[in-house]
């Protein structure tokens, strides 16, 4: 059993108490001294787990910070965690259960782009905000944009500009990808793309790609047709476990010794350096939404610090997102001196609030964070964590690599 | 006075359901929703195993089926709810004719396992045919539109969608039954009781097994037109071989031997998934030590063992 069943189940018997004493008053309204309470959705289960587990500790860590500060308006906070199971059908289960059942003010989280352009859609007729932490589709922020969804952590189009302006200074033309099948591995693709092909229209983008099922255990067959195709440099945006296994099966097979250009798009996902250790090849390209070195002000100072000492491992851009959206609820509901969604709605549009990656704004006419990427080329062993450094580390500036809100397609 | 129990229990459960959001939390009327489109799946499911003795393992097909056709029409088209489970329907009913087709010519676990393989062929191009069913994401932010006949409701609002499906799945459950006390009913289960002499009577068993085949299909397709809605996505786990067992275990835990029995299985799944999922991640290995116990010491289900004993059978 995980950690917050007891707490679980606290809750929610506070919860029956609270819904006897005042049904006709509906779901849960805030009054003076009850705790803050933020329900969170994450991959608990499965290869991906670990990414939830990360998650989980943000979360924590910042509620503990919050709390030991005199919580949000006074009340303390506590969270409900539900597993999305990585499915966009559970997800939405869990979300009204969450807000129904647990009362929760606010939601977070959600891992997956398919997890969450299934979700957003019905978070408007839950009344509640939600803040993304993870999930990178651009649609969510885009065409399935609404006035209760944000995101704060970065999204594909901001890391696929950033991959384009690194792909561009290198000497290769003729690009592939090895992507999940499933909405982001082929979006990553397509705005890798476009955003390549405006800053240097010379050059191929393949059609021989692979994308083998998320959770594929064998990726001999992609890595070979990859490595007969013969391209000068492959976008790989795997992640999680695939990552994982793809590494290992590709060192085996000599992938990484052919010369050409690769870029891992979350591939400095703390997670995955950590279970790589020196398996990660020396002088690959990843990136990460979040990078615990690349960001120098005194709150990721403090953050990296007690995220460290606290669980032992360097903070991964998941567990920062976690974090930095429970700060960012603080200012809002703060701002909005009320947990009421309506309000916290409005607080939060067009909110600039401070994280460990720095000033953030979402942005009025999406809710996209203006967050950027850092890309880093792998280089020696940092031994105190068991990582590959990134060396060089380029981290872009959010305002530099988010497009227009026009370019979006969102209208709320 | 013993026959007239079902009846009475009936009523009650109907009253109980009709009157259930001025009782339960709020969030249960959530659980209640899945559980009559669950329930009815299950019942449909039954017409075929505990009626006619076919154990299907590719039910699923015909309930993803009609998931997929009502998330399209809804996502590209619009249409009233109505007309796109009324398209649902018909898609599942063709569907189940063709598949039915091949695999009623076959027994056993021949027949299962023919109808494990068309259930994976509908899985494989529901996962793979990206440019229409978007691939492993599915079929999602569709919009809720009207009902249709110019009937006004709100089918955003989870009260209402409660309502609407309580309305169709009785129907439509009403419907099943009065196939299974039809003539048409009672030779499907002679058939399940001895094939052969039903054959020697000059009865054709194979096109009983067919029809039958193709009603269950039908009114899968019709949960299915039902579930995508409320779940808010079609997606391949819909048609998933997983998906077809769940079917089978609602009707194993509640019982094959009554009509009411695979709902009452759908409804002690669904909460035990509720309940259970709430305290550990290992919702699956409780459900298995649960149907292990119903197989070995309660094989005529739970609610068949209790109206067994009630009714002294």
């Amino acid at each position: 059993m995980r950690t917050p069943s007891i707490r679980s189940r606290i809750v929610r018997s506070a919860f029956a108490i609270a819904a006897a004493a005042g049904l006709a008053a509906g779901t849960a309204q805030a009054q003076e001294g009850e705790p803050v309470r933020l329900g969170a959705i994450y991959i608990m289960s499965g290869t991906a787990s670990v990414y939830g587990q990360f998650a989980e500790q943000g979360l924590e860590l910042a509620i503990e910070e919050i709390n030991d500060a005199g919580g949000i308006l006074g009340r303390p906070v506590e969270y409900e965690l539900q597993d999305s199971q990585l499915k966009a059908d559970v997800a939405i289960q869990a979300a009204r259960k969450l807000v129904y059942q647990d009362g929760v003010h606010a939601l977070m989280g959600i891992d997956s782009s398919g997890v969450a352009a299934g979700l957003v859609p019905t978070i408007p007729e839950l009344n509640r905000s939600l803040i993304i932490t993870h999930a990178a589709t651009p649609d969510v922020t885009g065409k399935l944009c609404n006035r209760n969804t944000f995101r704060i952590s970065v999204n594909i189009n901001q890391n696929m500009k950033g991959a384009a302006m690194v792909a561009a200074e290198t000497d290769a033309k003729r690009w592939t990808t090895i992507g999940p099948d499933y909405a982001f591995g082929h979006q990553s693709w397509e705005f890798f793309g476009n955003y390549l092909k405006e800053i240097d229209s010379s050059v191929e983008l393949m059609d021989q790609t692979a994308f083998p099922r998320f959770g594929n255990e064998d990726f001999t067959p992609f890595i070979n047709s990859v490595m007969d195709s013969d391209p000068d440099g492959v976008l790989i945006s795997l992640w999680g476990g695939d990552l994982v296994n793809f590494v290992r099966q590709a060192n085996n097979l000599g992938f990484f010794d052919k010369g050409f250009e690769v870029m891992m798009t979350v591939g400095a996902a703390t997670e995955v350096l950590s279970a790589l250790g020196k398996d990660m090849p020396e002088g690959v390209w990843l990136s990460t939404r979040y990078w615990f070195g690349a960001h120098d002000n005194p709150m990721n100072e403090r953050f990296v610090e007690a995220y460290a000492s606290k669980y032992g491992n360097p903070p991964s851009y998941n567990a920062e997102g976690a974090y930095a959206a429970v700060y960012a609820y603080k200012a809002a509901m703060e701002k909005a001196g009320s947990t009421d969604a309506d309000k916290v709605i409005d607080a939060l549009s067009g909110l600039t609030v401070m994280t460990p990656m720095g000033e953030v704004t979402f942005r009025e006419g999406d809710h996209q964070a203006t967050v950027g990427p850092t890309w880093g080329r792998t280089a020696g062993m940092n031994e105190k964590y068991g990582i590959r450094n990134l060396d060089p580390a380029r981290t872009f500036d959010g305002r530099d690599v988010t497009p227009s809100v026009a370019e979006t397609g969102c209208k709320m | 006075m013993k026959g007239s129990i079902p009846l009475v229990v009936m009523a009650a459960v109907l009253l109980a359901l009709a009157t259930l959001p001025y009782y339960v939390p709020y969030f249960y009327i959530f659980v209640a929703t899945e559980v009559l489109i669950m329930g009815l799946l299950a019942g449909s499911y039954n017409l075929i195993f505990g009626y006619t003795g076919m154990l299907s393992f590719g039910h699923a097909a015909f309930f993803g089926f009609g998931a997929y056709i009502t998330a399209m029409l809804l996502m590209h088209f619009e249409v009233p709810l109505l007309w796109a489970m009324i398209a649902s329907m018909a898609g599942a009913l063709v569907l189940a004719a063709i598949i039915g087709f091949f695999c009623v010519r076959l027994d056993e676990v021949y027949f299962a396992m023919l109808t494990l393989a068309f259930g994976m062929m509908v899985f494989a191009v529901a996962l793979q045919w990206r440019s229409l069913t978007n691939g492993s994401d599915g079929i999602s932010g569709f919009p809720l539109p009207e009902f249709g006949l110019g009937i006004d409701l709100t089918l955003a609002d989870p009260m209402v969608y409660y309502y609407m499906v309580l309305v169709i799945v009785v129907l439509a459950s009403a419907v099943l039954y009065l196939i299974t006390r039809s003539p048409f009913g009672l030779m499907l289960k002679a058939i399940s009781e001895n094939p052969e002499r039903v054959a020697f009577c000059g009865v054709n068993e194979r096109r009983h097994r067919l029809i039958a085949f193709i009603i269950a299909g039908t009114f899968a397709g019709l949960s299915g037109a039902l579930f995508a809605p409320f779940n808010r996505v079609a997606n391949p786990d819909m048609v998933h071989w997983t998906q077809s067992a769940e079917p089978v275990l609602m009707t194993i835990l509640g019982g094959a031997g009554y009509f009411m029995g695979p709902y009452f299985g759908a409804a002690v799944f669904v909460l035990l998934e509720t309940w259970i999922t709430s305290y550990t991640d290992q919702w699956m290995l409780f459900l298995g030590i649960v149907l292990a116990l119903m197989v070995l010491f309660f094989r005529r289900g739970l609610l068949g063992t209790v109206l067994d004993r009630v009714m002294g059978r």
